[in-house]
């Protein structure tokens, strides 16, 4: 049987649009320092570290795990990189889960960030394209976000005030968020009228482009105790993928992440997320992902995301409220925004959420995701 | 032995790409301030607090213990050479700087690599013009003489450089393939759009493959499909960035083509632009229009065009 | 090890590894490779409960380039990983999943088509980018730098090289799997022009294109599907620090880390394995690899070849080396040299050591213990 495997300590750092005092090892150093110290630990008593990060060619340094390593202190420890585009820090975690429940290892940090301000971000995110087929028309992945968003107008019905209104909503938690890079109130009619950059894109639907670093400590169940009394428990973990050009690929309800919730659900004793989950934590690289969220993860009906967001549900004081940290609105590091959103949902089941706690929260969902849409996964956390 | 699918033998050459990435790099306490001095012809170390080890040049942490306490050190630009090697670039050397307990590597100017040997003294060569790089020195030379320097403290050191361009360029000579092969081929040659049948016979695969990607059976036989189809997702684009191929405004769609099952990205125009959102949507009919080269890529379609909604599938 | 949940190589497939396959994408060796795998092993791809791949986003001049590639993996709709090390890290991968109970069955697929890019600039972009990467510091100079400091460490001698490249260019000839070789004599090779003195030419791994894959399973899945599993009884890693420089001379102290904690895993002296397969960067990095795996003394890498274990049949990584596939093509070399040791002249295989190594200088170190 699987070993039971716990969040032990989360570290973030202060994420902004540029950090010039520190390099990309740098500032991996910060969150690593800031993971560990929660944790109680130091890096020696760390087996095994798994770096994460977006594509390399975000930052100008191939494999750059063999370059971090020395920021983190970890010189002849198991390094080992996982990368997948905007959801590679939860694969990450993933990779270190089961490292621990697996057996190999009592303790690995995981370690995910992006520089994002070092690099041209559109143009590296295009070359996700086939250097054949399509390349030439990609903006990033902008272009394509916005093109199934707006075929989900048609058939779900997520209009452009519903994502408005989970940008209003996410811009406003941030404000809570001490590491938060952006901190600024939104309107509707703010995001309604701002600039179209790939319509039914426009400006304030898009989170800001940041630099950040992100670190957890997973440990194994009998070593859990040295460092915290109420760790975070990982109560299921998975990672699903759908090929980019299948046949038939509907992209309307996500069925890579539906088909991860289904499977990590059954796993975690979940029949009913909308009621049994106290918060999620869902990595929106533009407002429209978060409205098909809802319907992939369960916590509506598919076609009832607008309604859910206008009921208020998903805000701080609602019933199931979604990304009290901000999600990606507040930072958007892209390689550690997958790890930042387990942080936040590690943070609110170990009750140290600070500002945006949610009251009594026990169990956590959190969502990220990347690639054409296509590669997607879950967590689940408990008290 | 297995041997790569061979069903449609090609001729073409690789398909050339290059990425050509731009960067500012930032590096750092330690580099930034080892890259801010070279023009006070300073060497930068750095001495960890915990191990008391020394690094030229300077490092944010020390490489033995990991500590992110580090002091920067004035350090001296004679050292002992400890190895070396001769590649294209030159004469690659590890140099111990005085008083540092790491190697440094550089190059090795003025010398026959055949005249070098472990532990001769040498000394930096500083570049005539300072660039702010670690190429500020040229190299180290051998210099029998060379006094033995020590680690000083490092007094008033200039603010870190905050930043560094930097360039990427990556060249790429992508094989085609069978498949792709031959879908080019005939885009070049007779316009013609060629996909494979999916294993299961309900559609069409474009790019054609060898594996039918839901039921990894092989695919069946070769499709020609028509230019017309429907589009399926689209946006319109307005964001400019760096590395834009087309310049913008233009619909960004995904498009099945009459049988496809798969989609194909192209570009709609043809169109008043500033109705975009209104005249162009999911369900709406368009039709490639060809360009009069024939290179044989997906350029070759000019853009897609809307038709009329009853417009036959096929011609 | 007596673990319930310990975990088998079942099959192995791959393409020939060629100098460039000129007339097929990633994608067709890919799926050809996968396809190959589940014919072999009489697996339907439905079992397949997982699928983990190792590529690399600057070989293939692609972004999250696993995305483009899931279809030909097999991978549509079921849980998928990159691991951008060499595919024996994704195999740990793999291994640490079935072992957890999480699944039973899964493909490790690595591939690289270094043909199509510029293979100096791949290793040239890992180096740090403000003190190494612009004095001209890269893979080659690493290894010749590491060449003449396993020189000077002593017992190893330069007429070593060529001896170790003459030897492992004559296993790869009679490897179906490896294209392009010719038998090169020691005064051929010793002939060659220096790229990183004292390293000659051929005396650096030889890049190749190519795909492989490997299935696991656990125990009971396993024992189900074959009579011949191949069990990971030991793995270990190890990464040392980015800068040449400050690493330890003459040794590769990562291998050592790596080596020892798979071999305590597995209860396993390494003096007794049957065979090895290993990846050695250069000649002189592959006798430092043996000596780190305890299967010479230190300066006596040479004397490897002519102790117990048998080393590289297949001829390793300096005749044959698909970056980032070449540790994973180690581990199906063992497998076949485990399950048909009559092919190789063997008597019987029980256990093997295998070896992946990664980064500029070999930088990164990843040990299997495997037995039957």
């Amino acid at each position: 049987m699987s070993r039971h495997v716990a969040i032990v300590g989360i570290g973030q750092t202060h994420h902004a649009r540029r950090r010039t005092d520190v390099s990309q090892a740098g500032l991996v150093r910060e969150a690593v320092d800031r993971a560990l110290a929660d944790a109680n630990l130091t890096i020696e008593d760390i087996d095994a570290v798994v770096i994460a990060t977006g594509p390399v060619l975000f930052a100008a340094v191939n494999m750059p795990e063999k370059w971090v390593v020395d920021a983190c202190g970890a010189r002849l420890k198991p390094v080992m990189r996982v990368t997948s585009g905007g959801g590679t820090g939860l694969a990450g975690a993933l990779a270190a889960y089961y490292q621990v429940a697996g057996g190999q290892y009592e303790r690995v940090l995981v370690v995910a960030y992006d520089k994002l301000s070092e690099g041209a971000l559109q143009y590296s995110i295009s070359t996700l394209y086939d250097p054949f087929w399509g390349r030439e028309f990609a903006v990033g992945i902008m272009g394509f976000s916005a093109a199934y968003w707006r075929a989900r107008m048609d058939v779900l019905g997520h209009t452009e005030e519903a994502a408005a209104m989970v940008s209003v909503k996410n811009h406003r938690n941030a404000m809570n968020n001490p590491y938060a890079h952006v901190r600024k109130e939104v309107t509707v009619d703010d995001v309604m009228k701002s600039r179209p950059l790939a319509w039914p894109i426009k400006l304030l639907d898009v989170p800001p482009i940041s630099d950040g670093a992100a670190a957890v400590v997973l440990s194994s169940e009998k070593m859990a105790a040295k460092s915290t009394d109420r760790p975070a428990w990982i109560r299921g973990m998975g990672y699903f993928c759908e090929a980019d050009n299948a046949p038939a690929r509907s992209m309307l309800v996500s069925e890579p992440l539906a088909l991860a919730a289904r499977r990590v659900y059954r796993s975690a004793g979940i029949t009913n997320p909308r009621r049994q989950f106290d918060v999620v934590e869902v990595q929106e690289p533009y407002t429209c992902f978060e409205l098909s969220y809802y319907e992939s993860l369960g916590l509506c009906a598919p076609g009832e995301a607008a309604a859910l967001i206008a009921s208020g549900a998903t805000e701080m004081d609602g019933d199931i409220p979604v990304n009290p940290s901000g999600g990606c609105m507040g930072a958007n590091p892209i390689g550690a925004t997958g790890l930042i959103r387990i942080i936040e949902a590690a943070a609110q089941v170990m009750g140290k959420a600070g500002a945006h706690q949610i009251p009594n929260a026990r169990l956590a969902l959190a969502q990220s995701g990347g690639g054409w849409a296509n590669l997607r996964g879950v967590a689940v956390l408990s008290a | 032995m297995m041997q790569a699918p061979d069903s449609y033998l090609i001729e073409r050459p690789p398909l050339k790409t290059t990425l050509a990435m731009a960067y500012t790099l930032t590096p750092g306490r330690a580099a930034g301030t080892f890259l801010a001095e070279t023009i006070n012809r300073r060497m930068v170390g750095s001495r960890c607090r915990s191990s008391g080890l020394v690094c030229v040049p300077a490092q944010d942490f020390c490489p033995r213990s990991g500590g992110a306490d580090m002091e920067l050190v004035a350090a001296p630009d004679t050292g002992t050479l400890t190895g070396f090697t001769a590649t294209e670039a030159g004469i690659i050397a590890t140099i111990r700087i005085d008083g540092a307990d790491f190697d440094f590597v550089h190059r090795i100017l003025g010398a026959d690599v055949g005249a070098l040997s472990i532990g001769q003294r040498v000394q930096a060569v500083w570049a005539e013009t300072m660039t702010q790089s670690i190429l500020d020195i040229s190299g180290f030379q051998v210099v029998a003489t060379a006094p033995l320097g020590r680690i000083a403290p490092l007094n008033e050191p200039a603010p870190a450089l905050p930043s560094k361009p930097y360039a990427l360029d990556l060249h790429y000579e992508h094989a085609f393939g069978p498949f792709y092969g031959r879908l080019f081929d005939e885009i070049g040659s007779s316009r013609r759009i060629m996909g494979v049948r999916s294993s299961s016979g309900e559609g069409v695969l474009i790019p054609p493959r060898e594996f039918d990607d839901i039921s990894f059976t092989r695919t069946g036989t070769w499709v020609a499909l028509p230019d017309t189809g429907t589009v399926s997702a689209m946006s319109v684009i307005h964001l400019e960035f760096k590395g834009q191929k087309e310049p913008p405004p233009y619909i960004y769609a995904e498009i099945q083509l009459d049988g496809a099952v798969t989609r194909l990205i192209h570009s709609i125009k043809g169109i008043d632009m500033s109705r975009a959102a209104e005249l162009v949507r999911p369900g709406t009919r368009v039709r490639a229009v060809w360009t009069d080269s024939r290179t044989g890529s997906l350029s070759d379609i000019s853009h897609f065009e809307p038709i009329a909604a009853d417009d036959a599938a096929g011609r | 090890m007596n673990n319930p949940n310990r975990v088998a190589v079942v099959a192995c497939a791959q393409t020939e590894l060629r100098p460039a396959w000129s007339g097929a994408q990633h994608v067709d060796l890919i799926s050809a490779t996968v396809s190959a795998l589940l014919k072999g092993s009489g697996v339907a791809l439905a079992d397949v409960d997982f699928v983990i791949d190792s590529g690399s986003d600057v070989l293939d001049g692609r972004s999250i380039s696993n995305c483009g590639f899931l279809g030909a993996m097999g991978a549509h709709h079921k849980e998928e990983s990159r691991v951008e090390e060499d595919g024996l890290w994704a195999a740990s991968y793999g291994v640490n999943k079935i072992a957890a109970g999480a699944a039973e069955l899964g493909v490790i697929i690595a591939y690289s088509k270094p043909s199509e890019s510029d293979v100096s600039l791949f290793y040239a972009s890992q180096v740090e980018p403000f003190y190494q990467r612009p004095v001209g510091f890269d893979h080659v100079a690493a290894c010749g730098l590491q060449a003449q400091q396993y020189l000077v460490r002593g017992g190893a001698r330069a007429a070593d090289f060529a001896r170790v490249v003459a030897r492992s260019w004559r296993q790869a000839a009679r490897n179906p799997h490896v294209a392009g070789t010719q038998t090169l004599t020691e005064d051929e090779i010793d002939a060659g022009a220096y790229v990183a003195a004292p390293l000659r030419r051929h005396m650096i791994s030889r890049p190749l294109d190519g795909c492989v894959a490997v299935l696991l399973a656990g125990a009971a899945v396993a024992r189900r599907m074959t009579a011949q599993p191949v069990w990971v009884t030991g793995m270990g890693a190890a990464m040392d620090s980015h800068a040449f420089a400050v690493r330890a001379p003459g040794r590769v102290e990562a291998c050592e880390v790596a080596a020892k904690a798979a071999y305590a895993r597995a209860g396993l002296d390494p003096r007794s394995a049957a065979i090895a397969e290993v990846s050695g960067a250069s000649a002189a990095g592959e006798m430092m690899v043996l000596e780190a795996l305890g299967l010479a003394a230190p300066g006596q890498g040479f004397a490897a070849y002519a102790g117990a274990t048998a080393i590289n049949l297949s001829g390793g990584a300096l005749p044959a080396d698909p970056i980032m596939a070449t540790g994973l093509v180690r581990l199906a070399e063992a497998w076949r040299q485990m399950t048909q040791p009559a092919d190789y002249g063997l008597a019987g295989v029980n256990s093997a050591i295998v070896h992946a190594t990664g980064g500029v200088g070999m930088q990164s170190h990843c040990v299997f213990t495997l037995e039957v």
